[in-house]
């Protein structure tokens, strides 16, 4: 369950990281350096890392456009269909859930407020039921009331996976659905109060097929977003979302980019949430990657919408020069950037020659390998990243004293599992990102001194867990021992970071699962045993046991939790991070 | 001449259905016999934590249950006679050339394809003018002060010119004249203007790649012009020029330089057309969004309907080119005859 | 299919004489060809600077690991030491010195002399024999349509035009990406290098093709040819002891002129990622590395300079030997 990352934008090789396509649009490619406000500093002082915990320059005023830019495309606009974490940041301009993550800054970001709807959702027979009431007087761009309909309409069109198959399956696995049923469009006429109730058009009531106490979590889905029935036009949906929120479109040209101008039906009244400060925003999506951190600096552009931070070589221009440093952040986020450790693939089925890989991997170079301390990461030592609730400060295999690799305790590993003069093995990682080859270089210098000896296999991004290192049976064929991976969550949340990456009950043999190394049966019952627990207090031990369990079985190596280097825009108002988000908030920012 | 150009048509559609089978079997078939099913190939297209039901549903809906030759059957009778689309509310009719909808996005290929045409002829009409004038020009008088200083330095650029690949040009003066360095006066790589937006605009989005294109194309052509306007100049008919008492600017215009243009106008031709089918690494160096940006990302993607249709675009162009070029040579040189 | 379409982009000079209007007396004779073709390349010293450098390059690429063992350091060993762990270039700039002569990479310290030294050897190596395989190609199957003309020519000639019409880097990057990592028995940089020699040859062919067509037309129907037919010679031999001898010449022209195209063509994938496997350098990979550091200038310049001369060393000499076997082209 996680969001497609977007940190590889790219298309092939490098010539992708440099960028892609774009409409400059019109003006804003001149090199202006006009507009900006003249001094960024005059409301708030510019610091480093100023945005992480609090607002930086708040303010209430009104107006401007805000220009945001993307160096890759949405997977989709229409709120069923898209699964990016900026997607699920932005879409909220255009849309209201009924629940939303709390627009603040920092930690506060994690707690789950009521948007479309009134209060939180209301459990009912054991958590298997939640009934939401909808707050009076909100309505669609075209001036029609929005009811608990358009919200059941909504989720039902998310669960056509054949149109939509970008999205999530949250709603197709929990809902207590008539058998076979696929979405509103084949299932047409289908009575699906089983699963949705409507009982008037200000309350809607989910019932599930098992008790889950953090359905909450799925209220602010965007798949929750109210659709009119009579404008859903299917996969051709996207071109024009009908708009619930503050903003709708107004020009959207896919591939290219789209202008959002503000809806006039959207009443502040209904919304608690919203400040709609700006007068529109202008995206334009596909931008070359470098040419989005200049015009940043440059002022020219307020927003990198992806969020995953500036490009390698913008960091030795923001880094040495305090000025420019001072308008940047560096959060860290809940991802981990780790090689999975395939213990199917011979000698690597023994677990000393797993724990060999573990400590001679030089933590320092990998570190390097993904942008060093600023916009790679921290030092990982376990799963859990910090922001996620249950992570323990463990270190099962400390890498020397100062991060570079343990050879005597590598080599003793390597004794004890029966090949004291190291092995031959593979690393698979994906041939357009440019980070997982350098750390694929790095480990195998690193597990060289040791003795083990690393062939590097690149494999296409497109086909990466499908056909290569992601399918059982071609990775233990062809002898894959390692795999770089990346591993983020939906939102901070034990389950939503493990399960897909450590559950060895997701790993299919026809490929695609993101797990590709970790098989152990006691891993998958602490799972259950915490999926099913209740009460937070004893939930989140299980994480940090789990989290025990996958090093001690050594499966994987861990390298960075992960880290960005993000510009802040020249004169955007209510700047700050967001944890749930991992970026930004893109909600209420405005113009000086 | 008609049925010339008739028959040359229908081998022109031959050799499209060609190269639609070679691709299809590239991107089809190639995988099936690395042992991809149509579930592993599905994968691809789906979300990355996607159910088995959710790859079923997915292999089923992109019609990889069917055999191979069903799939290219759909696929060619979809550009011949269009082919009905299942939205989800209703069926959409995908009119005539059909190329079909990504399989990533949903959307259809061909609307795609045409928006990024204005950007590949841009990049290709708006260098080919380029070079062609300063190549001609430069050959010319190159050819006329043979052993000069200007021939000597000319003929030298022209020789580095030819010896640098354009991902290092284009980069180096992106890093010089964009990104916002002292000396920009161009556009940075991936801003792309209409240019019926804004002309000053389109111009100035696509100065570079222009420059950079020309000046490889340029040096060819001029190394070309040069040795075909020495040639000619030795031929008879142009001692009987002068010999008829003619000044020497209409020998050398009139008649020299027709001689020599006729080898250059064929091979103009020719990388017009491959250049009208994307300039794969000028686009991915400037990020233009272009057709051979689309092909690298649609390769990328393994987004195949893109990959089918960009591919026929390029041949199209080819064929086309090679058509047109027999044609006006007829017109230009009398000797060839058209049979 | 007419005449003008035998024109094609690679032959620069004579040719559409050569099929069009027929035979044109060649001034010299095949027997002294050699000799005088020499001593013309000797009075051309531009070429022979080009020659130069191509047999320098060549030497640096046979003895890479001698040189790479006196002057730098293994091409893969990290100097992380060197490296700034926040901006990830190297802590004084470029590293260049005594130590690292063309400096250090960003991220990990590599070496960059001892990269473009090795670079040399694959960019030479799939060049030579991409070269060697469209030349093998192209000679076979162009002789074949000019001397049998009639269905083997059109044959052989719309052959040529499909190639010709298939967005050829298109196909070669996605053939190089994927064919998988052990095939037809090789593995690694073999069968990488295998493959790209296979893709850049193969799709390179009708150039020469074309070429090769053209001058058999031409000699077909000279008179030493139909002396040869009348004293009963048949066609395997009118080919191989008649006809070949006298292709050589056009062939090692094309062949030096096709070379450094090759080379670019190598770099370009690589660039793209679709070359050989890293860590194993190669000029195109340095520079697709450097494009992301556009702001660590010396990363990219090294690459593209090796690039730059290489293929330029190979022009001149190219147009040198064509200069000095074909007198009309001067």
């Amino acid at each position: 369950m996680m969001r497609k990352t977007t940190l590889g934008v790219t298309a092939l090789g490098a010539v992708l990281a440099l960028g892609l396509s774009a409409c400059g649009g019109g003006g804003s490619a001149t090199p202006s350096q006009s507009g900006a406000a003249p001094a960024g500093g005059d409301t708030a002082k510019a610091e480093f890392n100023a945005a992480l915990t609090q607002v930086f320059n708040p303010s209430d005023k009104k107006g401007g456009i805000l220009k945001f830019a993307n160096a890759g495309d949405w997977d989709s606009l229409d709120p069923a269909d898209t699964y990016y974490g900026y997607s699920w940041n932005f879409v909220r301009l255009y849309g209201r859930a009924l629940v939303m993550f709390k627009p603040a800054p920092g930690k506060e970001s994690s707690q789950l407020v009521p948007d479309l709807a009134e209060n939180l959702g209301t459990p009912s027979d054991d958590a298997k039921t939640w009934t939401y009431k909808l707050r009076a007087g909100v309505k669609f761009e075209d001036g029609t009331p929005i009811t608990s309909k358009d919200v059941k309409y909504g989720v039902l069109r998310s669960l056509d996976k054949e149109v939509f198959p970008d999205g999530y399956t949250y709603f197709n696995d929990t809902l207590d659905l008539p058998k076979d049923y696929k979405g509103p469009y084949k299932s047409k006429g289908v009575n699906t109060d089983k699963a949705i109730e409507t009982p008037d058009d200000q309350t809607i009531v989910f019932h599930l097929k098992q008790a889950y106490s953090g359905f909450d979590y799925f209220a602010q889905l965007p798949a929750t977003i109210p659709v009119p029935e009579a404008k859903d036009t299917g996969a051709k949906y996207r071109e024009h979302v009908i708009s619930s929120g503050p903003y709708k479109f107004d020009k959207n040209e896919i591939g290219k980019g789209f202008n959002l101008v503000r809806n006039d039906q959207w009443d502040q009244a209904t919304d608690p949430n919203r400040k709609a400060l700006p007068d529109g925003y202008e995206v334009s999506t596909n931008v070359n990657a470098d040419d989005i951190d200049n015009r940043l600096l440059s002022g020219d552009l307020h927003v990198d919408i992806a969020g995953t931070g500036a490009q390698p070589a913008t960091l030795g221009r923001v880094l040495t020069d305090p000025a420019l440093k001072a308008n940047t952040d560096n959060p860290t986020i809940t991802r981990l950037w780790y090689t999975s450790i395939n213990g199917n693939v011979k000698p690597l089925d023994n677990i000393d020659c797993r724990k060999a890989v573990e400590y001679a991997a030089d933590k320092v170079a990998y570190q390097t390998a993904y942008g060093g301390e600023f916009s790679g990461g921290q030092i990982a030592t376990s799963l859990l990243p910090p922001g996620i609730p249950g992570h323990a400060d463990i270190n099962p295999y400390p890498s020397g004293t100062d991060n570079h690799g343990d050879i005597a305790k590598a080599k003793e590993a390597l004794t004890a599992c029966g090949q004291p003069n190291g092995f031959e093995t593979n690393i698979a990682y994906r041939a357009e990102r440019p980070k997982e080859k350098a750390t694929a270089e790095a480990l195998q210098q690193s597990l060289s001194k040791v003795g083990i000896k690393l062939t590097l296999k690149p494999f296409p991004q497109a086909d990466y867990y499908a056909l290569y290192a992601g399918k059982p049976g071609y990775a233990k064929d062809n002898k894959l021992g390692l795999a770089t991976n990346g591993w983020g969550a939906d939102w901070p949340d034990g389950y939503g970071f493990l399960q897909q990456m450590v559950d060895s009950r997701v790993i299919r043999d026809s490929g695609g699962s993101s797990n590709i190394s970790v098989r152990d049966p006691e891993v998958d019952k602490l799972i259950d045993q915490a999926s099913l627990e209740t009460d937070t207090a004893k939930r989140e031990p299980i994480w940090a046991q789990i989290d025990q369990k996958v090093m001690d079985d050594a499966f994987i190596l861990p390298g960075l939790w992960a880290k960005s280097l993000l510009i802040r825009g020249k004169g955007v108002t209510n700047v700050y991070f967001s944890d749930a988000t991992g970026m930004y908030d893109y909600l209420n920012m405005g113009l000086q | 001449m008609v049925t010339y150009i008739i028959r040359r048509l229908i081998w022109g559609v031959f050799m499209l259905a060609i190269v639609s089978v070679i691709t299809f079997a590239i991107f089809f078939l190639v995988p099936r016999l690395a042992g991809a099913t149509s579930e592993s190939l599905a994968t691809r297209y789906v979300g990355r934590t996607a159910s088995a039901e959710q790859v079923k549903i997915a292999a089923e809906k992109l019609g990889f249950n069917d055999p191979l030759i069903v799939q290219y059957g759909r696929f060619a009778k979809g550009i011949v006679a269009g082919a009905d689309y299942d939205y989800g509310p209703g069926v959409e009719r995908c009119p005539a050339p059909c190329f079909g909808y990504s399989f990533l996005t949903r959307l259809p290929v061909w609307p795609d394809l045409l928006n990024r045409l204005p950007v590949t002829i841009s990049l290709a009409l708006g260098a080919a003018v380029i070079w062609l004038v300063a190549g001609v020009a430069t050959g010319v008088v190159s050819a006329l002060r043979r052993g000069s200083f200007f021939d000597r330095a000319a003929m030298s650029i022209a020789l580095a010119g030819v010896s640098l690949p354009i991902f290092f040009t284009g980069i180096v003066s992106l890093v010089v004249f964009s990104y916002g360095r002292p000396l920009a006066f161009a556009a940075p790589g991936g801003s792309f203007t209409p240019f019926f937006d804004n002309p000053a605009m389109w111009a100035y989005s696509l100065i570079l790649p222009w420059i950079t294109l020309a000046f490889l194309y340029a040096a060819g052509y001029a190394r070309l012009t040069r040795s075909g306007m020495l040639e000619t100049m030795n031929e008879d008919y142009i001692r009987t020029a002068r010999a008829k008492g003619l000044t020497e600017r209409v020998v050398v215009f009139k008649h020299g330089l027709r001689g020599a243009l006729t080898p250059i106008l064929t091979i103009f031709g020719l990388d017009l057309g491959l250049l009208m089918g994307g300039a794969v690494l000028t686009e991915s160096t400037f990020s233009l969004p272009g057709i051979g940006k689309y092909a690298i990302d649609a390769i990328t993607n393994q987004d195949l309907p893109k990959v089918m249709g960009v591919t026929l675009v390029a041949a199209f162009f080819v064929v086309m080119a090679n058509l047109v070029v027999d044609l006006l040579y007829a017109v230009v040189d009398p000797r060839v005859r058209l049979t | 299919m007419t005449a003008p379409l035998d024109v094609s982009g690679t032959e620069l000079e004579a040719e559409p004489e050569a099929v069009l209007g027929g035979s044109q007396a060649k001034a010299i004779q095949g027997r002294s060809l050699g000799q005088i073709a020499w001593m013309r390349l000797k009075r051309d010293k531009v070429a022979l600077a080009g020659g130069g450098v191509v047999i320098f390059l060549i030497l640096v690429a046979v003895f890479a690991p001698l040189i790479v063992g006196w002057l730098g350091h293994p091409p893969n060993d990290f100097n992380q030491d060197l490296i700034s762990s926040e901006t990830l270039a190297p802590k004084d700039g470029t590293g260049i010195g005594w130590d690292h002569l063309f400096g250090v990479e960003p991220v990990n310290g590599r070496d960059i002399f001892s990269r473009i030294v090795y670079g040399a050897r694959i960019s030479l190596l799939i060049a030579f024999l991409a070269t060697l395989l469209s030349v093998a190609i192209g000679t076979m199957l162009g002789v074949m349509a000019g001397y049998f003309g009639g269905w083997v020519d059109s044959v052989i000639s719309k052959t040529m035009d499909v190639f010709l019409a298939f967005p050829l880097l298109v196909f070669a990057i996605a053939l190089a990406g994927i064919v998988p990592d052990s095939a037809f028995g090789l593995s690694g940089d073999a069968l990488r290098v295998s493959l790209l020699v296979f893709i850049i040859g193969f799709f390179n062919w009708p150039y020469i093709g074309r070429i090769m067509r053209g001058q058999t037309l031409s000699l077909r129907e000279r008179e030493f040819v139909d002396a040869a037919r009348s004293l009963g010679a048949r066609g395997p031999y009118i080919i191989f002891r008649e006809m070949l001898p006298n292709l050589v010449a056009p062939i090692l022209v094309y062949s030096t002129l096709l070379i450094p195209t090759n080379i670019l063509f190598e770099a370009a994938l690589s660039f793209l990622g679709v070359g050989v496997r890293p860590p194993t350098p190669t000029w195109g990979g340095m520079l697709s590395d450097a494009v992301r550091f556009y702001t660590i200038p010396h990363f990219m310049f090294f690459p593209g300079m090796a690039i730059f001369i290489t293929v330029l060393a190979f022009n001149l000499l190219g147009d040198g030997l064509r200069d000095a076997l074909d007198p009309r082209a001067r």
